[in-house]
């Protein structure tokens, strides 16, 4: 279980999360929406300790990640897989060298195991015969998914999706979201998943969480934020402007 | 005129030049911190051979022709204008000790560091800069590996060994050059030349000029991964790493420079 206690985040003067409390379950998906530039992916940085609060607490399953040291912090990131938004592919190895990333610096397993193991993954994600190719030679969407297929590549414990499906067409989007369902239920991992888009969040999610100027404004099922009569969240999953603005 | 009055006010002249010092301080603290961190992780950590050779060629192999050109000119002009002073002692088969001298312990190792500096330095930081602003950076943390580890002790120990190495090519071009300079346009002795040389040379000379490579090429290598691990902000903070790495790493190259020549005078 992960829970977040009063976490605080400031860029200079910038208060990105001020007070953020949430619970995620052992084997739920929980899904985070809320505008551009409210702090979604510094949340998910956060709770893979990329980035350091100013000030609370991330328990995972007890322990206290911001205290943990640097060998407990990649213990604990060797069970985590993550999905960059812009899928942060490095840019100066192949697709197989990203996708293997971890197998080839933490593991002993062989080249052919490895590849095997690569291939799979890129199979998972609807992605075949491209081990060889570079990063620059992939579309934006082909892209996102070699950053799936690298998360998801040392079956991890828990994966933090950012905008899994931004950028895909709406079927390869629909692959992405059969794809977190499979990973819940056969192998019952924990899922955060950021996204603004409410056809994929009302499909994989257990519940749906809003952040709102540094704040979790709600939580609840797809039912709760569907029928819910909090005027912000309504706003936000029928896509409708202030008035004013 | 007020603007013209702006830039001629004494008060904000001092006032540039101090804020320049204490960004740069700031930056020598980074840079200090990266280094500490950097010596930890290649004493601890496994080291990774394959990238280090790569960053080798890269540092090393490829900077060779700039060296080449740089050390061969700087002689010619180090033998030219050291015979014109010597003529007027009728000391000209001195030129053949002072292009030794000059090359091997002053300006070897930094024009070689120089060159390097404005390549490589650029570089490295544009490199890691561009990883950091692409969240490159982050996916490593993501994938449990330390980019200290991953990226910058490669670059630190390629570029520590290669400035060795390319200094001493530089003097030995360097040392070409003025030979060819007197030899076919002063008519001193080849012979001569190179006995004069090889006599005036001390160990100590050789030395030092190779001691100060080795820290130009941690300067070189430190300076330009900190400031790429910190840029900020798409192409343009990419940009603004590369122009940086590449001013301090010159500022601390002569700096160091400086102190280093100030220690073998007085020791
Ligand atoms: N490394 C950083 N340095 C400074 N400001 C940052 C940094 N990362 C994010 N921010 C700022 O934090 C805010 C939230 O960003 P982000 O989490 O990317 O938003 P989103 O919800 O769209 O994912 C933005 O205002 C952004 O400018
Ligand atoms: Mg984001």
């Amino acid at each position: 279980m992960i829970k977040i206690n009063g976490l605080h985040k400031w860029f200079g003067s910038n208060h990105v999360l001020n007070d953020v409390n949430l619970e995620i379950r052992d084997g739920e998906t929980l899904v985070i929406i809320g505008r551009s530039g409210v702090g979604k992916s510094v949340l998910l940085k956060l709770i893979a300790g990329i980035l350091d609060p100013d000030n609370g607490q991330i328990l995972v399953d007890g322990t206290d990640i911001v205290t943990l040291g640097a060998s407990g912090l990649d213990a604990f990131r060797l069970r985590l897989g993550m999905l960059f938004q812009g899928a942060a592919l490095f840019d100066s190895l192949n697709v197989r060298g990203n996708v293997g990333f971890s197998l080839y610096e933490h593991t002993r397993l062989s080249e052919p195991e490895i590849r095997k193991k690569v291939e799979e993954k890129l199979a998972l994600v609807g992605l075949r015969n491209i081990q060889e190719l570079m990063p620059a030679e992939l579309s934006g969407g082909m892209k996102k998914r070699v950053g799936l297929a690298r998360a998801i590549c040392n079956d991890p414990k828990v994966i933090l999706y950012d905008e899994p499906t931004t950028g895909l067409d709406p079927i390869n989007s629909d692959v992405i979201n059969n794809l977190i369902l499979r990973m819940q239920k056969k192998l019952g991992v924990t899922s955060i998943v950021v996204t603004h888009d409410m056809t994929s969040a009302y499909k994989v999610a257990n519940r749906i969480a809003m952040l709102h100027e540094g704040r979790i404004i709600g939580t609840g099922t797809v039912d709760d934020i569907r029928n819910t009569s909090d005027i912000l969240i309504r706003q936000f999953i029928t896509g409708t402007a202030d008035p004013e603005t | 005129m007020q603007g013209l009055k702006q830039y001629l006010s004494v008060r904000r002249s001092l006032a540039h030049i101090g804020s320049y010092w204490i960004d740069l301080s700031i930056q020598i603290g980074g840079i200090s911190f990266l280094l500490v961190d950097t010596l930890r992780c290649l004493f601890r950590t496994k080291l990774r051979w394959t990238a280090t050779v790569d960053q080798m060629f890269k540092i090393g192999f490829t900077s060779l022709p700039l060296v080449f050109l740089t050390a061969l000119f700087t002689g010619i002009v180090l033998a030219l204008q050291s015979a014109y002073q010597l003529k007027l002692f009728g000391a000209q088969q001195f030129t053949s000790d002072l292009v030794a001298l000059s090359m091997c312990r002053e300006l070897g190792p930094v024009l070689t560091a120089m060159v390097v500096a404005g390549r490589v330095g650029a570089s490295i930081a544009a490199e890691i800069g561009t990883m950091k602003v692409t969240e490159q950076i982050d996916a490593l943390r993501a994938l449990a590996t330390d980019p200290v580890r991953y990226l910058v002790v490669p670059r630190f120990i390629a570029a520590f060994f290669m400035l060795f190495v390319l200094t001493i090519y530089a003097d030995i071009v360097g040392m070409l050059g003025g030979w060819a300079i007197a030899v076919f346009k002063l008519d001193i002795n080849s012979h001569q030349y190179i006995k004069r040389a090889f006599t005036v040379l001390m160990f100590k000379d050789v030395f030092t000029g190779l001691i100060k490579a080795f820290a130009f090429g941690a300067i070189i290598s430190i300076v330009g991964c900190y400031h790429g691990l910190k840029s900020y902000g798409g192409a343009e903070g990419v940009g603004k790493a590369t122009t940086t790495a590449v001013v301090s790493a010159l500022i601390l190259i002569i700096a160091m420079d400086a102190l280093f020549t100030a220690i073998f005078y007085f020791f």
